[in-house]
Parts: structure tokens; sequence; C-alpha cells
């Protein structure tokens, strides 16, 4: 109780002369632990990946053929400056939902799409406009795309959502975002797998349940965790699709 | 000492106080939101929603670090009881920044869904089973609530409403709110890092609170303060030499309850040490005129019959004392509040 001779502080009085020095130097102390703190947290936040909706490419507007994988693909036949023939975008609507129920009755069809991109280097993503001017039957046959098998493989890395990584939040992946990425996976956004390492020149991949099911309900306790799992890879234009075998599924020590 | 309740009653000191506290806030947030952005100059930068968050998340943090160093200290060394007196304006502010940093949360990760927000916070992640993934979000929750029910009692009025003892127990969630924001983080955002400046402040600000309050049980343990033997219920306190007019000694009973034997005047008296206001250690205050002063907001007692003097009517209890040779001794049976004891006069010998 430090020395008997501690002037006596009572609230509703005059702080005594003794102690006014010593609290003058604590509310320094206080404001400064606050000042540093403030100052070292905040700007030693970490840089997110390179990413961004792109609203400056302006609206886009191009045709292809929709594939449900089971999450909504556009293997695009006639492109823009921006999208050439042979690119496969993923589809999103506005917020936290897909275009699952729009794209139903298009499987195998042609149609177009309107909207903005989300890129993250060599990945990006539609988000469509509202309504029928998002997306719609076009016409003409839809041609036969391919899709090129890659056999089984094991990849080691992280599910996110597809939007969320491609820039709409930032930083968008990690667990600190996991209840937010489930969210909007909940919302039929489609899922990625971010690799590790690139396979096949890709570092990320549509990832959907076995035999091209939607992802299983178990895999959302491992988003945006670090995972291994086998599964069967394909290639759809310049997009690789990850058929799980949820299985193989593992937590792995980063 | 109020015959009637007002919202708050101001003075002086507690303006110096909040200003203090809230300059403290004001520069951390001010650095944070402002000027971090610039030197992170990041190609991309995070998004304003979840920076705003990380702001208001860490500033809730160091806010309910300090809260909670103050009163170790203040046990410490008394220079720093000054703090602790007006502590409750500060927690008050502490669940504003926290709801703010749970709102920008609940706009951003949680909207934009066709779900309802309250209800995505609850089912979207769902892997109570596991550590890593673990939703942090829900230790993030029970500190609102705690911090919230804090906030709303925080007034004398519910002190007088529970009874001091309820209203202490109560705020005792103070501690289960920060180790419950020490696992939100922990389980969040420490998983996430690559730049590890933020861990260090953090574990450092914890370890700072654990180490504090262990200390000043030590200290407090070394300094008088144990319990004492008890035959046919009289308890040594200490020998009357230890004892300086105007102070008192703090001693435990095996209730865990504390007296505070006062001298003043050359005669020895004992009450509570628990003031009536909001538990207050009055053992640490001084005697003046029979009058002891409470030391965290100023309340006063008689130390013969432990009540306020006219016109306020606060009691606490008192305890008989008596003199075994040169040992002061007190029963550990409480009287009931405001009963006079007879204060036992110190012989010119002893
Ligand atoms: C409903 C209540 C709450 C929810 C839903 C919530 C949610 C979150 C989320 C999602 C994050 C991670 C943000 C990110 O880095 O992207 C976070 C971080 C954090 N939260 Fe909370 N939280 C809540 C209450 C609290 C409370 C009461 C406190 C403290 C008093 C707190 C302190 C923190 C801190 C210190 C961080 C780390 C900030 C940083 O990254 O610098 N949270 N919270
Ligand atoms: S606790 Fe407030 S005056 Fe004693």
């Amino acid at each position: 109780m430090s020395d008997k001779n501690t002037p006596f502080f009572v609230g509703y009085l005059a702080v005594p002369g003794g102690l006014r020095r010593f609290l003058m130097v604590a509310s320094v102390l206080v404001i400064a632990i606050f000042a540093v703190s403030g100052a070292l947290i905040g700007s030693t936040q970490d840089a997110p990946p390179a990413s961004g909706f792109r609203f400056d490419y302006g609206r886009q507007t191009v045709t292809g053929v929709i594939e449900l994988t089971p999450y909504p693909l556009l293997r695009v036949t006639e492109g823009n400056d921006l999208i050439k023939p042979g690119k496969t975008l993923m589809l999103t609507s506005a917020g936290k939902s897909g275009v699952d129920m729009r794209a139903m009755g298009l499987d195998g069809k042609l149609a177009t799409v309107s909207g903005v991109i989300l890129q993250r280097g060599t990945i990006d993503m539609m988000q469509l406009r509202g309504g029928g001017r998002g997306l719609k039957a076009a016409e003409g046959i839809a041609p036969v795309m391919e899709t090129e098998q890659l056999g089984r493989w094991k990849v080691a890395g992280e599910i996110c959502d597809g939007k969320c990584l491609n820039g709409a939040m930032r930083p968008g992946r990690g667990l600190a975002h996991k209840a937010c990425a489930n969210l909007c996976l909940l919302g039929d956004i489609p899922p990625v797998f971010v690799s590790t390492q690139p396979i096949d020149g890709s570092d990320f991949m549509v990832i959907t349940g076995p035999d091209g099911t939607r992802l299983p309900t178990m895999s959302y306790d491992y988003v945006g965790q670090f995972i291994t799992l086998e599964g069967d890879l394909e290639r759809r234009g310049d997009i690789l699709v990850l058929r799980m075998d949820d299985t193989t599924l593992e937590l792995t020590d980063q | 000492m109020s015959v009637k309740y007002i919202p708050v009653q101001w003075n002086r000191n507690k303006w110096l106080y909040d200003a203090v506290m809230l300059a403290g806030v004001i520069v951390f947030l001010w650095l944070f939101l402002f000027i971090s952005p610039e030197l992170l100059s990041h190609e991309f930068p995070l998004n304003p929603q979840i920076h705003n968050a990380r702001a208001f998340g860490a500033c809730a943090f160091v806010m309910l670090t300090v809260i909670l160093c103050i009163g170790p200290l203040a046990r410490i060394d008394r220079r720093f009881l000054p703090l602790l007196y007006n502590r409750r304006h500060f927690g008050v502010m502490t669940l504003f920044v926290a709801i703010t940093h749970a709102s920008y949360i609940m706009n951003w990760y949680f909207a934009f869904s066709s779900s309802d927000r309250y209800e995505a916070l609850l089912f979207a992640n769902t892997s109570y089973g596991q550590l890593a993934g673990f939703p942090f979000e829900f230790f993030g929750i029970f500190s609102l609530l705690c911090l919230a029910i804090l906030a709303t009692t925080s007034h004398d009025f519910w002190m007088k409403f529970l009874t001091p003892p309820v209203w202490k127990h109560i705020h005792s969630l103070i501690y289960f709110a920060y180790v419950s924001v020490v696992a939100h983080v922990t389980l969040g955002v420490l998983q996430d890092q690559q730049n590890h400046t933020f861990t260090v402040i953090f574990t450092g600000g914890a370890l700072a609170v654990a180490g504090l309050h262990a200390y000043a049980a030590i200290y407090e343990r070394r300094h008088g303060d144990r319990l004492g033997v008890d035959v046919d219920g009289w308890i040594d306190v200490c020998s009357v030499a230890e004892m300086r007019d105007g102070f008192a000694k703090i001693k435990i009973l095996a209730n865990g309850e504390r007296v505070a034997v006062f001298r003043q005047a050359g005669t020895l008296s004992a009450i509570s040490n628990a003031c009536a206001h909001q538990n207050g250690p009055l053992g640490e205050g001084r005697v003046l005129d029979c009058l002891v002063t409470c030391p965290w907001h100023g309340f006063q007692y008689d130390v013969t019959n432990g009540r306020s003097p006219a016109p306020f009517t606060e009691m606490v209890p008192t305890y008989n004392i008596r003199l075994s040779g040169a040992v002061v001794q007190v029963h550990r049976d409480a009287n009931p509040p405001g009963t006079f004891v007879e204060p036992v006069k110190i012989e010119a010998a002893a």
C-alpha cells in the first residue's frame, strides 16, 4: 500500500498536490499506450492479395454455353475485347447468392450474360445484372464443348467461396472469414479450391462434390483451413474443375 | 452519498478522468483509421468495413486491458486509486466501442445474404467440435453480452437494488468477458495473420492483466491481510505497536469477509472493510474525528457504529474488538450494520 504518507484522494474534492504530478504522468502514459498500440496494430495489417471488383472494366456482355457442374459456368463462344472465346466464367448474382435458380433450365444451352467482373490474378468471375438482363437464353444451336479429363489428383490448399476470393471482400479468405465464406457457399456461390502449388498451370479450381454433386455439407467444417484431398480433375476451357472424393479430405498442419 | 438518485453525478475529477480516457480512445481510432492506411499503402486496400471492424475490435480489447490493469495496480500502490474512481464510465465507453466493432462485422460479413444476419451469425459456421475453425464469433457475442449487462447495471440504483454483494458478483463477469475476448481473438484473427505485431501486443496485454492480478494477490498476502487464527471466535489482527493513528489494518476472515480495524485518538474500532456504496476498501481510507472516508467515492462512516453521518443513511456492519495483551483481536461474527461498539482504549504502555 505504498507508504502511509501517500496523499489521500477523495473523488469529489480537489486532487491533493502530491498526487497531481503522479496522475498527470499516469494520464499521459494511458494515452501513450492507446496511441502506440493503435498506430502499431493499424499499420501492420497484412496486405490482401491482389484482387478486386473490376467495376472499372464497365459492364460486359458475352454469349456462351451454360454448364452446370453443378455450379453454373459460362463457356464463352462469342466474346468481346476483354473476354475472349474459349474463356470460362464462374457466375454469381449480387450479394451472397449464386445463379443456380436462374441457370437451372439452361444446362448445355446457349445464353447471353451481362454484368461486372471480379478478378484476382488469373481467376475471374462475373456478377450478373438482376433478372433477364443478366442472364437470358440466346438464339442458335449450342456447340458441343470439350471437357478434358486429367485423372485423379491429390491437392493441398484451402476451400474458399469464389466470390470473396475474387475480391468481393478483402482479404476474403482465411479463418477469420470462415463464417462469411460459409454463408456465401450456402447461398450457392461457386466454391473454389486454392491450391498451394499450381496444378496443370492453375492454382485455383472450381470444387464440387463427388461425381459433380454439390459440395458435401461435411466440407463446410473445413472452409478456410489448410487441407488435403483427392479428386478427379477435368479442364473446361481455361478453368479446372475438381470433383472431390470427400472420404479423402484431411486437415493438415500448415 | 446521495439522498436521491441523479443519473450521473459529475464533478471536476470525473470530467478529467473521462477526458483522459476518451482522448486515449480517439487517438487510437484516429491513428488506426486515418493514418495507418497511408502507412500501409496496400495496392488493394482492405475493405473499409473490415479495417473499421478491426480498429474498433482492437480498441475495445486495449480498453478492457487497461480497465483490468487498474484494479491490481491500485492494490499494489494506492496512488493509482484515483484511476479506479471512475472506471464505470470507461466500462460503458468500452461497450459502445465493442458494439461498433460487432456492427461492422454484422453489416459486412453477415449481410448481403437472403438469411437474417443475426440467424446467419449462429448457423453460418457450426464447427463447434473443432478448435481450428471454431466459430470464434461465439466468444465475441458472449463478451458483448457481459459488457452490456455490466453497463446497464453500472448505476448506483442497481447497486442499491441488487445489494452490493450481488452487484459485485455480477461485476466479476468482467473477467469472463475478458477471457472470452482472449478466446475470440486467439481462435480468430491470430490464426490468420502473417505479421505478428498484433499477436505480440495482444499477448502482452493479456499477460499484463494476468500477471498484475497474480502479483497483487501475492503482495496482499505478504502485507498483513492474511487469515487469522480463530480461538473461540476471536482472531488476531496484529500487535498494537504496528498500528498507526488514523489508519487501519485489514484482516480476511474465514468466510472471506474483510474487517478493517482502525486506530484513532488512542482507541480501536472495527467495521466491515466493504463500503456500502460499491464495496470500496474502507480500510484504505483515512479516519478523522471518528469518520472514515472511503477512498473510492468518498462515502463516510463513523468507525464506532458503521453509520454515515446524517442526513445520509448508509450503514456497514461493525465487529467486536478486544486487546489480548498487546495483540489486537476481532470477533469473527459481524454485528448488524449500524451497531455501536464501545471503542477499546489502548493503555499508554501498549
Ligand atoms: C457479436 C459480437 C462479435 C462478433 C460477431 C465479432 C466478430 C469478429 C470477427 C468476424 C472478427 C475478425 C475480423 C477480421 O479480421 O476479419 C473479429 C475480430 C476481433 N474482435 Fe470481435 N466480434 C464480436 C465482439 C467482440 C468484442 C465484444 C470484442 C472486445 C471487447 C471483440 C474484439 C475483437 C478483436 C480485438 C478482434 C481482432 C481485431 C483485429 O483484427 O485487429 N469482438 N471479431
Ligand atoms: S465504494 Fe464508492 S464510496 Fe465507497
